[in-house]
């Protein structure tokens, strides 16, 4: 492949190495299939089995496939000889994957291995087994890690937390949870070396839950500088990951500048463009680049992506750090002792642990601090030229961020002729970014080297450099644009030697150079012009030449002397046009055209050198300048027109369309562009999508600030947040005036008779009542009216208001919507339509009223032995007393023939006896007040007697303890007590949480990975509602609109959920119901955190449809448990 | 975490391939890399950190092996590198240098190794001492042996203690009869003089190595006379941070035989031991070469194995030069090398030549760097003073010894 490598290799080496061969594997790897391996793989003797391993092992080195013998290899793992089984290792980790059958064969002989007295085998046991990586035997290797992990040996347990990964990849979720386990166990151990390989799994198996490292980060963070360094890499990320998640960020670090500035930001709105330059121009002591360092910060924080896709759109602020997700370096101390332990690691010898030190430094450390990372950033470019690239391309992003940081440092970005073109070309961008007005004439003394240097691509960028440092610092633009100038005269870059490309972009970068600096102030550049335009005829670089002739262009009514050199110069142009290439030509026409506009002497010299131009150009070969002159000549033609007419009459001041087009397009001096566009991509400092620019896979932005919550943060600590809360609310709040605007009067008396009737009137069991109350409303299906306030003024299950009620729907939908609601008379629709723009979305207006939740049987007439009968539905109302209480409506009826009396519910811990309903207010008001336990059960006001037949309906407020486990009561009736146990049901541990769509979108994006739980059902209930409707052909209904109400009420008849909003399928096939989308909000009763679900339809309207149900919630538990149970009814058939 | 390890030899063989996790990598990866090599020549070999369409590669390139690991997903690169390079500092340990054969021949130990240093692509053990400990190096007694009787093995059978330990970077408990420490201060000068002469940059990257052969467990505190010239340092995992944070001592408990305690760097130094005044004048088609080496004697050490190089420009047809002392040699890849050795006492050694340009060029426009090489014996260019090295748990007798040299880092002077 190279042959002068290996020639000279090859001499040199055979004769020098032949005597050193003598005893090595060396025959093995020349020659390894020369004996037949087979038979020596079956030989009793351990050497014979040896070197047919090696054999085999050269084979794979080599990439050929000897998977053939592994049945015979496998054999071999019972031998005593660590040799042997160290070699059958490495061959079976190679190809158990192919033969996973015969890989089975070996399990026994691990399993042995592993209850060695030997620790090594022990480790080689564990980390071959689980490196087989097969699904069947994932649960003994999960068993034989979790043995490991107890190990007395530190390196067995070591070798344990390396497996996790290893079992983590084959992602059976039966075992994540015990995976964690091990991991938090691992985490934990008093072993610095194990704790970072713990780390390290932590970081592949569950990065998110950071709850395992709040246990014990104040000892992870006193080790860290004693565990390995590998480990470290890992640790300290996951420890900046968690101070971030629960604490925020730090108010004094540079990435707090983005607060501040975002206030300025407000003010000066319109002047956003020169905000950046003067910020620039003035970072000279201490400051820095604040839109830079917003923009980084953000990226940090968000991910690139997101943050720029959302750029686009123009509403950058959506996303605002609060300050509460800030937190203060200087007193909090978890952020202090996190920076304590890291800055000893800037000495390690380790660069990538340097790097991860300095990393967390830049975005924890207060800004003083900072510079603590400096000297050992700049100390790791001495290290082996691979790891110089990469600490380069972070140093970058520093040091545009804060250019005061590496200013004085300048001399240690100075360039050495070994090293490569990239890093190069990195450490000139660098010095041109923190050059400052001390430091540049050093800089430029350097760059002046750099220029007669044999690598001209490297001599190029310097010219660039140069460029850009002078627009940096105005006041150097003299001196940088006197030496290009002097480059331009050179007599190499002149000449056209034929070793061209090279000299060709170094006249080019010079000019180009020369053009940015004058575009920063043109009037005081002219004589540069001038002398630009004067070299014309020695510069013969197709590019350099347009790149003048532009500038002729541009700045044709610049000073007093430009303008009457034109007519010399567009002479000569003209005169040189036949012989130029295509993008010159292209720029002499464009340039004769803007003179041409802008002129007022010599008109008529100019026209004829245009007319002149076009009869040359309209014959030229090129097909782009043909067509380019058809353009403005058409352009020119009114133009000229014009200026005649000016000329001539002077009357008309009427200039047409086309003369307007051709001033825009030729006329006007270009915009000043701003310096930089920000679009840099930023990932964190340190990781791998930071070189290569984009997010790699896994790459994970730091967490949002304080997104680990409060009472998440406190759940070891037992309960004791939860009282605060509940003091809290009893001390601002009487409970009996609700916070819950619309339930007031439902909610206001809970124990007064009128609510109950009241309730009872919302309630599910009776909608007839209720529907009178409401408008007539002959087709329930759509309902756009104010009666949906109504609606939701008694049933929270609607509360999502008329926000969602106008949306438009697909066409068809539409006509059957415009027809119903001709008749009736609001005046609040077409308000409401005309402002809610949207592309399919419908809404249902009424489901709520038809929401009949499930009744429950506690008591069966049969069982009671009284002829009691008692049924408990759970209630969407919000019990107002504690937000840990549920409520539940329980309905008693007297089944037999006589009265039964003194009915009450209690909880069956409780003392208290029947007389509770007298005591009920104060202990209430005793519970809440003294913060005390929220009571199982607010005792229940007990029934006095009932007679046969009657009914009675009380509310309960309950509190579970769980939301899977029964409550057990007991129920005493005519002094009788009977245990009966209340199942609960999650789908009410949940309000409804009124959001509009948009607010629902952005919380459910935030909530992605771990926090996302998606399972799919069928659904069939749908099917009988359209045969039902089939049969009816009155209204021909929309399918859709049909599954979507029987949906929702199913599922409002489950759960105390809000619809947010039902997204109309995609397809145009009417009878695909495919992309159908409902939305439901709520959030947790006990924590207030949002509970999302997401349901997406998918099938055909008439088919049983296929369901896919997703959760979005931060309590993970919780949002697993509402999962399961909305699946579980979806599929359950309604009853009647 | 790394999903594979190729070791390639520099005529784009795969020598070796290790794979470390359940991702198998295809050596086709290799063919895709060395057709960007070959297509776009140095500036991709060069490159560290390579986004290929299916992976993302790491390359580290040494004595001609290329060590290429792969990953598909985010980890912080500067481990992976860093992890190349221990691997092969590791293996030119092992094997005695580095280049295609001896890795052929010793293929069985690359993979013993690999496989202890690296697992599920997460490093496992990379302290060189424990690794010696579980993997047998070759040596003579070792080959001759599985000469004679065709049986070796050279994986241990216990587990090193120290995997064990607190410590992992010590055997535990060695035993000697004589006690010695020896530490060196190896330096090397980075300087850069400006074509008019001037010195740009002058700095010294240092090295303290030691070399211990202690019994037991002892913990050793070395101090300097002036550690406030160091610039910046960083340490072997065995010094303990915070006596250095407060008073700049470093106390340790150093590894078994040799290693390199810490490294640092002095900036801003004044003065080179050694002057080269290179001049180049072009006229007519034609360059006369000069140039002048002296020592600036300010040290009163002899300067050993002075060598000077530098690159021809392209754009010179021939070359004609000559040295009054020393040799010259011009290389294939248009390399010029003067090697000069130690400088007599009665003259100044000096090059002079002519250069002929190519025909159309009246005079040179890009010019030459040259890179000086050097070696001082018992110097240690920096000022750094080695005050005091002491054993608490004091044997009976210990052997201290210490060293200093200076070598030519990145000297380069512009012409």
């Amino acid at each position: 492949m190279f042959p002068q490598f290996g020639a000279t290799a090859d001499t040199l080496s055979k004769a020098s190495t032949m005597v050193f061969r003598i005893g090595t594997d060396a025959h093995l790897y020349d020659d390894p299939d020369d004996v037949s391996i087979a038979p020596l793989l079956d030989s009793k003797f351990d050497s014979e089995k040896c070197e047919a391993l090696k054999r085999l092992l050269a084979l794979i080195a080599q990439g050929i496939d000897v998977s053939n013998y592994f049945p015979q290899v496998v054999k071999n793992v019972a031998s005593q000889s660590l040799e042997v089984k160290k070699l059958v290792y490495l061959y079976l980790l190679h190809y158990a994957e192919k033969r996973p059958n015969e890989a089975l064969l070996s399990i026994n002989y691990f399993q042995k291995d592993l209850g060695d007295p030997n620790p090594l085998v022990r480790a080689w046991a564990l980390r071959t087994m689980a490196g087989i990586r097969l699904h069947v035997i994932a649960p003994l290797v999960l068993v034989a890690v979790g043995k490991c992990a107890r190990d007395p040996s530190v390196y067995v347990r070591k070798c344990a937390a390396n497996a996790l990964p290893k079992l983590h990849d084959l992602r059976q979720e039966e075992h994540a949870l015990a995976i964690e386990e091990i991991v938090g166990k691992l985490l934990n151990d008093h072993s610095p070396a194990v704790v970072g390989a713990a780390a390290a799994a932590f970081a592949s198996v569950c990065p998110y839950n950071l709850s395992l490292i709040r246990r014990n980060y104040r000892k992870l963070c006193e080790i860290l500088p004693d565990v390995e360094e590998w480990g470290q890499i890992a640790l300290i990320g996951i420890l900046l990951r968690y101070v971030i998640a629960s604490h925020g960020l730090v108010k004094e670090s540079i990435m707090f500048s983005l607060q501040c500035t975002e206030s300025s930001h407000s003010v000066k709105d319109g002047s956003d463009a020169d905000f950046g330059q003067v910020k620039e121009s003035t970072d000279m002591g201490g400051t820095c680049d604040y839109e830079f360092v917003n923009m980084v910060s953000r990226c940090y924080i968000e991910g690139p992506d997101e943050y720029l896709s959302r750029s686009s759109y123009a509403n950058r602020e959506s996303f605002q750090l609060t300050d509460e997700q800030f937190t203060s370096g200087k007193s909090n101390d978890d952020v202090k002792i996190l920076l304590y332990s890291t800055s000893p690691l800037l000495w390690s010898n380790n660069s990538a642990v340097v790097l991860a030190a300095a990393g967390v430094h830049w975005v924890m450390a207060p800004k003083e601090d900072v510079k603590r990372i400096i000297k050992p950033l700049l100390f790791l470019l001495r290290s082996s030229n691979a790891s110089k690239y990469v600490v380069l391309c972070n140093i970058q992003v520093f040091a545009k961020a804060m250019p005061s940081l590496f200013a004085p440092y300048y001399e240690d970005f100075f360039i050495c002729s070994s090293e490569s073109y990239q890093v190069k070309a990195l450490k000139l961008e660098i010095l041109s970014s923190i050059a400052t007005d001390s430091s540049i004439s050093s800089i430029f003394k350097e760059f002046q080297d750099y220029i007669r240097d044999p690598d001209r691509r490297f001599a190029a960028d310097t010219i660039a450099a140069i460029g850009l440092c002078a627009q940096r610092l105005p006041k150097m633009a003299h001196i940088c644009v006197d030496g290009l100038l002097a480059l331009t005269r050179e007599e190499f870059v002149t000449k056209d030697f034929g070793f061209g490309d090279q000299e060709a972009g170094i006249l080019t970068h010079a000019i180009l150079s020369i053009k940015s600096i004058i575009k920063q102030d043109p009037p005081s550049h002219e004589k540069v012009i001038i002398q630009l335009v004067r070299s014309l005829d020695s510069i013969k670089v197709p590019a350099a030449r347009a790149m003048i002739i532009w500038m002729v262009g541009e700045y044709s009514t610049l000073g007093e002397i430009i303008p009457r050199m034109l007519n010399t110069v567009l002479k000569y142009l003209a005169w040189c046009f036949t012989s130029e290439a295509l993008e010159t030509k292209l720029q002499i026409l464009n340039t004769v055209c803007k003179v041409l506009v802008g002129a007022t002497e010599d008109v008529w010299t100019f026209k004829k050198i245009f007319s002149y131009l076009v009869e040359l150009a309209e014959c030229d070969l090129n097909y782009d300048v043909r067509d380019r002159v058809r353009f403005l000549k058409k352009l020119q033609s009114s133009n000229l027109v014009s200026i005649g007419q000016e000329e001539g009459t002077n009357d008309l001041p009427e200039k047409d369309l086309l003369h307007v087009v051709a001033e825009c397009i030729l006329g006007r001096q270009t915009r000043k562009v701003k310096a930089e566009s920000f679009s840099y991509r930023f990932y964190l400092p340190g990781s791998l999508s930071q070189i290569v620019l984009h997010a790699a896979p896994g790459y994970e932005p730091l967490p949002k600030p304080c997104s680990l919550l409060l009472d998440d943060r406190n759940v070891p600590e037992g309960t004791s947040e939860i009282k605060k809360t509940v003091a809290d609310y009893s001390g601002t709040d009487d409970y009996g005036t609700s916070s819950e605007g619309s339930d007031d009067e439902s909610a206001s008396d809970y124990d007064s008779q009128h609510s109950v009737a009241e309730s009872s009137g919302s309630g599910r069991g009776d909608d007839s009542e209720f529907t009178s109350e409401g408008n007539d409303n002959a087709d329930p299906l759509i309902q756009i009216s104010d009666f949906g306030n109504a609606s939701e003024n008694q049933n929270g299950v609607s509360q999502s208001g008329p926000a969602n009620l106008g949306e438009l729907m697909s066409d068809r939908a539409l006509e059957s919507w415009l027809d119903e609601q001709s008749g009736s008379s609001n005046p609040g629709i077409s308000e409401q339509s005309q402002v809610r723009i949207s592309s399919a979305r419908i809404s249902l207006g009424d489901v709520g009223k038809r929401v009949k939740p499930k009744c429950y049987s506690l008591l069966d007439p049969a069982t009671s032995g009284n002829g009691l009968k008692v049924d408990y539905s759970f209630s969407s109302e919000i019990s107002s007393m504690s937000h840990l209480l549920v409520c539940i409506e329980v309905f008693f009826k007297n089944c037999s023939s006589e009265t039964i009396s003194e009915i009450t519910l209690v909880d069956e811990d409780s003392n208290r006896a029947l007389d509770a309903a007298d005591k009920a207010a104060d202990v209430n008001q005793s519970s809440l007040a003294s913060s005390d336990n929220v009571p199982t059960l607010v005792p229940m006001e007990s029934i006095a007697s009932l007679e046969p037949d009657q009914t009675a309906r009380r509310i309960l407020h309950v509190r579970f303890h769980h939301h899977l486990l029964p409550l057990k009561l007991a129920l005493y009736c005519d002094g009788k007590k009977l245990p009966v146990k209340l199942r609960p049901d999650i789908g009410y541990f949940v309000k409804p949480l009124p959001m509009d769509v948009e607010v629902f979108i952005d919380r459910e994006s935030r909530l992605p990975g771990m926090f996302e739980y998606t399972r799919s059902c069928a659904f069939t209930d749908h099917i009988e509602e359209l045969n039902k409707e089939n049969g009816d052909s009155l209204f021909v209904k929309d399918k859709f609109l049909a599954i979507c109400e029987s949906l929702a009420l199913k599922i409002l008849s489950n759960a105390n959920l809000c619809l947010v909003s039902i997204d109309m399928p995609v397809a145009a096939n009417l009878d695909d119901a495919s992309g159908l989308r409902l939305r439901f909000s709520s959030e947790i009763l006990s924590s207030s955190i949002p509970c999302l679900i997401t349901i997406t339809v998918e099938g055909k309207c008439s088919d049983p449809l296929n369901l896919s149900i997703k959760v979005n919630c931060e309590e993970t538990v919780f949002g697993l448990n509402l999962l399961n149970r909305i699946a579980n009814f979806l599929v359950e058939r309604t009853l009647g | 975490m790394l999903q594979c390890i190729f070791l390639l030899s520099d005529s784009g063989e795969v020598m070796l391939e290790k794979q470390l996790t359940g991702h198998r990598v295809d050596r086709s990866i290799c063919d895709w890399f060395w057709d960007h090599v070959i297509s776009q020549g140095d500036s991709f070999k060069s490159q560290p950190v390579i986004a290929s369409p299916t992976h993302y590669l790491f390359q580290v390139v040494r004595e001609g092996i290329t060590f290429l690991a792969c990953t598909q997903v985010e980890m912080p690169p500067l481990m992976g590198i860093e992890f190349l390079c221990r691997v092969s500092d590791v293996l030119s340990d092992y094997l005695g240098g580095l280049n295609e054969d001896v890795i052929k021949d010793n293929f069985v130990i690359v993979y013993e190794l690999l496989d202890e240093m690296i697992d599920n692509g997460f490093p496992l053990t990379t302290e060189p001492n424990i690794l010696r400990e579980m993997i047998a190096p070759p040596n003579i007694v070792s080959k001759v042996l599985s000469v004679v009787t065709g049986n070796s093995s050279n994986v241990s059978d216990t587990l090193p203690g120290a995997t064990g330990s607190c410590i992992p970077w010590r055997a535990a408990d060695p035993k000697y009869a004589n006690n010695e420490v020896y530490v060196d201060l190896v330096e090397e000068m980075d300087a850069v003089i400006n074509r008019d002469g001037a010195l740009v940059k002058c700095e010294v990257y240092g090295e303290v190595r030691v070399n211990s052969h202690l019994s037991g467990l002892p913990d050793l505190t070395l101090s300097f006379a002036n550690p406030s010239i160091l610039d910046d340092v960083r340490f072997h995992p065995c010094v303990r941070f915070r006596p250095w944070e407060s008073h700049q001592i470093l106390s340790f408990v150093p590894p078994d035989g040799e290693f390199k305690l810490m490294s640092y760097r002095v900036k801003k130094l004044k003065s080179t031991p050694i002057y080269v005044k290179p001049q180049l004048s072009s006229d007519a088609g034609k360059c006369r070469v000069n140039v002048l080496v002296g020592i600036r004697n300010d040290h009163g050490k002899t300067i050993d194995s002075i060598t000077l190089q530098f690159q021809l420009p392209p754009c010179i047809l021939s070359a004609d030069l000559t040295s009054n002392t020393g040799t010259v040699n011009i290389l294939g890849n248009k390399t010029c090398s003067w090697s000069i050795g130690r400088i007599p006492k009665d003259k100044t050694p000096s090059l002079s030549g002519t250069l002929v340009l190519e025909s159309e060029l009246e005079r040179l426009h890009v010019f030459p760097t040259f890179r000086v090489g050097f070696k001082i014996m018992g110097v240690a260019l920096s000022g750094l003073q080695i005050d005091k090295l002491d054993l608490k748990t004091a044997p009976s007798r210990l052997y201290k010894g210490f060293r200093a040299l200076t070598r030519a880092g990145e000297f380069e002077v512009r012409s």
